[in-house]
């Protein structure tokens, strides 16, 4: 028996979501145990099974730089704060 | 992302802000065990909630409700697969371990499944009290669970469990607007099932509870069973129904209906696998286990492989 992650899709809009797991021994066993388990009343309408060890996931802290790095947004509060004092200064 | 907690004090810090644990964090064992141990009781539940709404497949009376029943068991057996799943996934024991630690009374599974129903008058009040009372500690778990795949399962089973009880209470209604003699049989449930409803939430909360200080329940147990009454005892009144708590009383101060004292003892033989029904409904568990082994072997690896249903045969149709 093998472990398989499963991704629904809602509809033509939404992305893949991952709904969680189960274990099947062939492909064909798992989307059927995925349909009966996970799709029971229309919660997707394409469904993928992944096996659990064909997933290649990122190791320990590889994304974690990423999250520092402001220069990648811009919240606008520089030129909201000048518009706010351009609109508030008689002209 | 991995993550690390140098110490309990670092990963407490982290639960007490909100963060979500997940199956390949290095939590600590202590914590493991405790979720572990929360998850399989309910995944045990599932199963056993199952068998017996299968029992009443057979007995249903009418078309509608019988296709009801018949898909309210496919529900609770597919909770049951999907936390078998997170349990399992937490290394501490195998599916397998756990069914057979489940049928051999090794395990725990909630109260209410250690009695007996014994009319559908009975089937109607866990419909609608039982899975009321499951339904209200769910949400509660789910509202802010720190482990991530079971607060996410939960969401799932806490829809389906919303159509249980909404189907519950169309069956109670009609009960209510019936014979008298059916009023009468679902009375006579009633006085079966309030105190076991009343009891699948446990006695007060430990106040060292670690399920609440690992922000693996969020409210206490007594909070969830006087949230139950104050919603039950009053509907069930003004369908006619009599509470069979005889010392309870309208607190007109605090403005809530208080059930009087809880006699404990049945709720502690439950959990000893002592309730009135446990040996019964363990037995026919396992007898259930042992004669659907042809099915498990069919879908097993080597049952697939005889029966050709190979690797890659089946198209996904792609993105």
């Amino acid at each position: 028996m093998r472990v398989y992650e499963v991704f629904v899709k809602k509809d033509g809009r939404n992305e893949f979501r991952h709904v969680g797991a189960l274990e099947a021994a062939t492909d064909e066993l798992a989307l059927v145990l995925a349909r009966e388990v996970y799709l029971r009343r229309a919660e997707g309408d394409r469904l993928w099974v992944v096996r659990r060890d064909h997933v290649v996931a990122a190791p320990g802290d590889f994304v974690d730089p990423n999250a520092d790095k402001p220069h990648r947004h811009h919240d606008g509060a520089a030129v909201a704060a000048r518009r706010m004092a351009a609109r508030q200064s008689p002209s | 992302m991995t993550r690390s907690w140098a110490t309990m004090e670092d990963f407490e810090a982290f639960l007490d802000d909100g963060g979500l644990v997940e199956a390949d964090d290095p939590m600590p064992d202590a914590y493991r065990q405790a979720v572990f141990a929360f998850i399989e009781m309910h995944a045990n539940s599932e199963l056993m909630g199952g068998l017996t709404e299968r029992d009443w497949i057979p007995k249903t009376p009418g078309l509608r409700h019988k296709m009801a029943v018949l898909a309210k068991t496919q529900d609770e057996i597919g909770h049951g697969h999907l936390l078998y799943m997170v349990a399992a996934d937490l290394g501490v024991k195998t599916r397998v371990e756990m069914l057979e630690d489940l049928f051999a009374g090794r395990s725990r599974f909630h109260n209410v499944f250690h009695y007996r129903a014994v009319t559908w008058g009975d089937q109607v009040a866990i419909a609608f009290l039982v899975d009321a009372a499951a339904l209200i500690s769910q949400q509660a778990v789910f509202k802010n669970c720190s482990y991530g795949p079971y607060k996410r399962i939960l969401r799932r089973i806490i829809a389906e469990e919303g159509f249980h009880m909404r189907l519950g209470e169309d069956r109670m209604l009609r009960i209510a607007e019936g014979t008298d003699r059916q009023r009468l049989m679902f009375q006579e449930s009633l006085n079966r099932w309030f105190w076991p409803a009343l009891q699948l939430f446990g006695p007060d909360s430990e106040s060292d509870d670690v399920l609440l200080r690992w922000h693996i329940k969020s409210e206490r147990n007594e909070v969830l069973r006087d949230r139950w009454v104050q919603r039950f005892v009053p509907m069930l009144q003004s369908y006619g129904f009599t509470i069979p708590a005889p010392d309870m009383r309208w607190d007109a101060v605090r403005h809530r209906w208080d059930v009087g004292s809880i006699d404990w003892e049945p709720l502690k033989r439950t959990l000893a696998q002592g309730g009135p029904d446990s040996s019964r409904r363990i037995r026919e568990a396992a007898d259930n286990w042992s004669r659907t082994a042809w099915v498990r072997a069919a879908l097993s690896d080597n049952g697939a492989a005889a029966n050709g249903a190979g690797n890659g045969s089946t198209s996904t149709g792609g993105s």
